[in-house]
């Protein structure tokens, strides 16, 4: 379509919940010709580090629904990942971050980018749609 | 009933976004116009596909209940059919078909839509050759017998009214713009 729907997402939380609801969103939009761009920030880094994506906690007390994403046969996180990157979603960690918990670009998996809040302001400036998780 | 796809797609067992993610990757490799069934068994996926066809401009055709397994129909978007130039000119326009259809001449209505689409609603009597077999099938056509030709948008009707006047028939006409905005009557197959 020649007017691209743009999407902009801040991912500031490092749950498992909050992973579906960034990836889920993010991969929905790009299979629906949308352009789409994620920032990290804080412990939303959790959701593109190598080791921690594989494994992310569920809230506490909450752990019960472990079976249930199971049961219902929802993709795991790394999976969504794939599938994101696959699709072409832009994926910003937050270098200000990265520096307070002293991580490097490559514990990061592949294809994402490094910026500051000024990247992500640029990239969502002209965004249709905003989201904050 | 059963519907033609030139491709299916299984998507059973897989929840959101994975139906459309798999759809969007599957439709990528078809030629436009062709048409793709989708099985899944994410309730949400009947709502979930119509809004992505909206979205990314291809054609939602229907679905079908099978059991617990949801079968959508989509139809690969073309170029052409967003383009407005007409070349056949003879043309009518759904108001006087109606009227054609009430009265008394005997007509034929040809529909060159791809048999899923006609297979999801078509007007009553409406005879199925879809345009990429038409020059085969020339001869199950009355060429001396009024022949309104019409698919979804009027595009591809202008393509079979200019072949079937180039091949003898005398009275063909195109019904514009076509079924997407047809409000008469339709039946479905059963």
């Amino acid at each position: 379509m020649s007017n691209k729907t743009k999407v902009a997402i801040i991912a500031a939380n490092g749950g498992l919940f909050d992973a579906y609801k960034v990836f889920n969103i993010a991969s929905a939009a790009a299979a629906s010709d949308a352009e789409v761009g994620i920032f990290f920030t804080f412990e939303g880094l959790n959701l593109i580090h190598k080791e921690a994506h594989k494994n992310l906690p569920l809230p506490e007390g909450k752990e019960h629904f472990q079976e249930g994403f199971q049961k219902a046969n929802v993709p795991s996180i790394e999976e969504l990942v794939e599938v994101a990157t696959e699709m072409g979603v832009k994926m910003i960690a937050c270098q200000m971050t990265m520096d307070v918990m002293s991580l490097d670009k490559d514990q990061f998996v592949e294809g994402i980018e490094v910026g500051g809040a000024a990247t992500f302001i640029d990239y969502a400036k002209d965004a249709n749609i905003t989201l904050s998780f | 009933m059963d519907i033609k796809a030139n491709e299916v797609l299984d998507a059973k067992g897989l929840a959101c976004p994975m139906p459309i993610v798999k759809t969007k990757k599957a439709i990528t490799n078809l030629e436009p116009g062709q048409v793709i069934e989708v099985q899944a068994t994410d309730k949400g996926s009947t709502a979930d596909i119509k809004a992505w066809a909206q979205n990314t401009g291809h054609h939602y055709l229907g679905t079908i209940e099978d059991g617990d397994v949801l079968k959508h129909y989509l139809r690969k978007a073309t170029d052409e059919e967003t383009k407005e130039e007409r070349k056949h000119e003879d043309i009518v326009d759904l108001d006087e078909l109606r009227k054609v259809i009430e009265g008394d001449e005997e007509v034929s209505i040809l529909d060159v839509r791809e048999p899923a689409e006609y297979a999801f609603g078509h007007i009553p009597g409406a005879v199925n050759i879809p345009l990429n077999e038409l020059e085969e099938r020339f001869e199950e056509l009355n060429k001396d017998k009024g022949l309104y030709v019409i698919c979804r948008t009027g595009s591809r009707s202008d393509f079979a009214a200019q072949k079937l006047a180039n091949n003898g028939f005398k009275n063909v006409k195109n019904v514009v713009p076509g079924m997407s905005s047809w409000e008469g009557k339709t039946e479905k197959d059963n």
